[in-house]
């Protein structure tokens, strides 16, 4: 018989070099960052805009993400259907995307068709057609897909804790879907405009991971991208968005079988505060399973099948928040069970939890460049927060370092237990009664888009 | 191609065990993916569900392992980890780093040996409890969320493998311990499961450690499977639902091929020329065009016990969902009689084989693609072999599968928001 009392111990220690990034620009401005990584024959593009739905202006919310709609509608020689073909014949796969920073235009292609698929995305991103019958089609469905947000528990839950916890003057409450009336309102010409405005090379960087050498790149963005508009990159101001005390919000599903409730609070942005403390603390209180809050709720309590937390970076603005979705009798224990958590962990952690947390991250690291996405979203993030270039040099040592003072400091600061938006998406007729348990908060019944319902 | 002949080495340990072990020295990490053979095709009538239950109950610990400390271990060492079930199968893995690789696979043994000395009642009972939070959270307080067992349960005949959900019918998931325990031992054993390690390790320390963890658990005999047989729909049967959603949105379901069945590739080549991009046959006609639906979407769905032909749209708001039947099946009477042509053919096949190419890219999915090969077609290296299914197809084999098949009786779904009087 084998020894299987104690778990094996690792077999020395690994070696893994981190990528290099190669940063670089064309004359027009366009920021490029590259990875060279050649396991496969394949290239990933990324394509930031800094031209996320915080652009959106006060009565044309939805127009950012219009935008990004229309701009594969038809480009250089080619309409919408005839692009799409000319795309899909190289095996390439192209997505669109915007969020509340960016617009993101991703292309993934094989190497042996680098040089068409990018001359197809530079005509993406330097000659859309944005005519008006395409324009309309994309606008009905993006109305229709408002409609449909109404259908979605999850959805209608961030969308009304997130409008509520940054207040509609803050520009991160806005939706990147839009209102149905704004939706409404917006023409062709308010697209060209921000396009205009906004999809610009000063504004935008480009990342680049693949099969692929510095040079052979530089020729093929300066062969194609070299006479895309020059502008000043846009700046925002964003003001701070209030705090508003303890505050229970609630939106009534008919006959919904859970509760999704959402529990958190603004915080310290991704470039304040004790980046690597928020991290471990987090890790420890609800960022993986055997965190504190899902062994409570799930494997202890069996009150959900997932609950997380997690501090959520914008570029402007950050926010904390936890995430379940529990059967609708146990909605006010599982908001009870998150509230004591959230308390618990202001009183400080241990050392064997820091340790795991420790070991958890730094281990993790190397898996974190694996894929080409993972290596492309890495960089994503280093460009969104101007992230120094020794950043992920520098990551194990910055997560080794953390004193289990900070992050117990960080817990203090950076946790309200006293001070939350509770969200909650149910049967108002189940739920309601549920709430009494907390009487420190204001109760809201709000409608999907998350206003009062008076 | 090349790229795609994935040099391995299988052997089988006395126990009955198969052992796949794949070399990527690319980065410092190693997957462990262990698959059963059994998944909720195995089960029984008033008990489905119970196998992905089991798979839940694989996380509670065994003899060794406390409650919970599966998960701490592989994340304690920076590792991911997961489990999953399907109709045909239940996998587990784990990736970690690759000097970590022994202690996945002195967690994986001890619950393949030894996870009956640590079942408890409380643990069964708290994952019954997440199950069916699982089955509320993923499948009935989503819009829509019960069309896939409704259509399944009329497609398939009474007692069929497939004519249940997974993750159970909700008055199923109650079992006792003993069900628990008899299902391990009706269907855990090594001769039962298949174990890939791939990435970057020592064949012959590795070969050592798995000989060391899974040699000496003993296997026993394991239930029988399904036997599949060829199923016909007598009649079209027609179903609608009353739900709680804003848009009408209709679904049609034929039966077709088994897994790696003569069409099954041919009817993946059609679903993706359907509806799998802007300038498919369906969505250029029912979005881009018409703007009859909001969405459309076609797939082949097949196992080792049968397959399935799906197609399902939503409604633009005001449509009637006759519209949209009618399109789709003038849509298909024109492929039955015409075919596709050369240029969707290669598009289509372009798509697939740099799907191929991309999918190589993490070491987790590449071991559980050796384990699937090796379940379906008894060979792990078959990425090649599965390339050429979908670069064979011509517009000939195109229109043999559709009259084949969509000449048939099928299920038709209909989904439509409640009135307010109703409610």
């Amino acid at each position: 018989m084998i020894n299987r009392k104690t778990q094996p111990l690792p077999a020395g220690e690994i070696e893994f070099s981190l990528p290099v990034i190669n940063e670089f620009q064309i004359k027009n401005g366009l920021k490029i960052l590259f990875v060279k990584k050649d396991k496969l024959p394949l290239v990933q593009f990324l394509l930031l805009c800094n031209a996320g739905c915080v652009f959106d202006p006060q009565d044309k919310k939805g127009l950012a993400n219009l935008t990004a709609m229309m701009l594969d509608e038809g480009a250089g020689e080619y309409d919408a259907l005839q692009l799409s073909d000319e795309i899909d014949m190289l095996g390439s796969h192209l997505s669109i995307r915007s969020d509340e920073d960016n617009i993101v235009l991703s292309l993934q292609t094989l190497k042996e068709n680098v040089e068409r698929s990018f001359e197809l995305l530079s005509k993406i991103i330097t000659q859309p057609h944005l005519n008006e019958k395409d324009f309309n089609r994309e606008k009905r469905k993006v109305l229709t897909r408002i409609l449909q947000r109404k259908d979605n528990p999850d959805e209608i839950a961030d969308n009304i804790f997130e409008y509520n916890l940054y207040g509609k003057e803050n520009p991160y409450s806005n939706l990147s879907l839009g209102t149905e009336i704004d939706v409404s309102s917006v023409s062709i010409d308010d697209v060209m405009d921000y396009y205009s405005k906004f999809l610009t090379a000063h504004n935008s960087v480009l990342i680049v991971v693949g099969d692929t050498s510095e040079m052979q790149l530089k020729n093929l963005i300066e062969k194609n991208l070299e006479d895309w508009k020059t502008t000043e990159a846009v700046k925002k101001n964003i003001p701070e968005p209030l705090r508003k005390g303890s505050m229970i919000i609630f939106f009534h599903k008919e006959n919904a079988l859970q509760s999704e409730i959402r529990i958190g609070h603004l915080t310290s942005k991704r470039n304040e505060g004790n980046y690597f403390a928020k991290l471990l603390l987090n890790t420890i209180l609800g960022g993986q399973f055997t965190s504190r809050i899902n062994l409570n709720l799930r494997e202890n309590k069996g009150y959900t099948y997932g609950a997380f937390s997690r501090f959520n970076y914008y570029k402007h603005q950050a926010h904390f928040n936890v995430s379940t979705s529990v059967s609708t009798e146990n909605t006010g224990n599982a908001i009870r069970e998150i509230l004591s958590e959230l308390k618990k962990i202001r009183e400080g952690v241990t050392n064997d939890e820091i340790d795991f947390a420790k070991s958890s991250l730094i281990r993790k690291f190397p898996s974190n460049f694996e894929t080409y996405s993972q290596v492309a979203g890495n960089l994503t993030g280093k460009v969104i927060f101007s992230l120094p270039d020794d950043y992920f040099n520098t990551y194990i040592n910055n997560v080794k370092k953390v004193a289990k003072e900070e992050v117990n400091a960080s817990a203090a600061d950076e946790i309200l237990s006293e001070e939350v938006l509770i969200a909650v998406v149910g049967d108002k007729n189940k739920i309601i009664e549920q709430f009494k348990e907390f009487p420190n908060s204001v109760i809201v019944e709000v409608n999907s888009d998350g206003n009062e319902i008076k | 191609m090349e790229l795609l002949n994935i040099k391995y080495h299988k052997y089988s340990l006395p126990n009955g065990l198969d052992v796949i072990l794949y070399h990527d020295k690319s980065l410092p990490l190693v997957s462990v993916n262990i698959w059963y053979r059994v998944g909720s095709g195995n089960e029984k009538e008033g008990k489905t569900g119970l196998a992905h239950l089991f798979e839940h109950m694989m996380f509670q610990g065994s003899e060794n392992v406390p409650k919970e400390m599966h998960f701490k271990f592989i994340q304690e060492a920076g590792g991911s980890l997961n489990g999953s079930t399907n109709t045909d199968r239940t996998n587990y893995y784990e990736k970690v780093p690759s000097n970590y690789l022994e202690l996945a696979l002195w967690l994986e043994s001890d619950r393949m040996g030894y996870f009956i000395p640590a079942l408890t009642e409380e643990k069964l009972n708290n994952q019954i409890d997440v199950v069916r939070n699982e089955r509320l959270e993923r499948y009935e307080n989503q819009p829509y969320g019960l069309a896939w067992e409704t259509l399944i349960s009329n497609l398939y005949p009474k007692g069929h493998p497939y004519s249940w959900p997974t993750i159970g019918f909700m008055p199923d998931i109650f079992y006792t311990l003993d069900e628990v325990r008899n299902f391990f031992k009706t269907f855990y054993s090594p001769s039962n499961a298949s174990l890939v390690v791939a990435g970057d390790f020592d064949s012959s320390l590795t070969k050592g450690l798995i000989e060391k963890y899974f040699g000496e658990i003993k296997s026993n005999v394991t239930s029988s499977n399904p036997v599949s047989e060829k199923i016909n729909l007598e009649k079209e049967i027609q179903i609608e639902r009353k739900e709680n959603v804003q848009l009408e949105r209709i679904y049609f379901a034929w039966h077709t091929e088994n897994s790696f069945g003569k069409y099954d590739s041919t009817l993946e080549v059609i679903a993706d020329i359907l509806s799998g991009s802007k300038n498919s046959r369906l969505y250029k006609n029912l979005v881009f065009e018409k703007e009859f639906a909001q969405d459309v979407t076609a797939y082949q769905n097949s196992g080792k016990y049968g397959g399935s032909f799906i197609i399902v749209a939503t409604a633009k708001p005001g449509i009637a969902l006759d519209k949209i039947k009618d399109e789709i099946f003038r849509e298909l009477k024109n492929v039955e009689a015409n075919g596709m042509t050369e240029i969707e053919l290669t598009r289509s096949k372009n798509g697939i084989k740099s799907g191929f190419i991309h999918s190589l890219q993490s070491i987790d999915s590449l071991a559980n693609q050796l384990n699937y090969y090796s379940f379906y077609l008894d060979e792990p290296n078959s990425f090649n072999f599965d390339l050429k299914r979908y670069e064979e197809i011509d517009s000939f084999l195109i229109k043999e599968a559709v009259k084949l098949y969509f000449t048939k009786p099928f299920v038709e779904l209909r989904i439509v928001p409640e009135s307010i009087n109703d409610k």
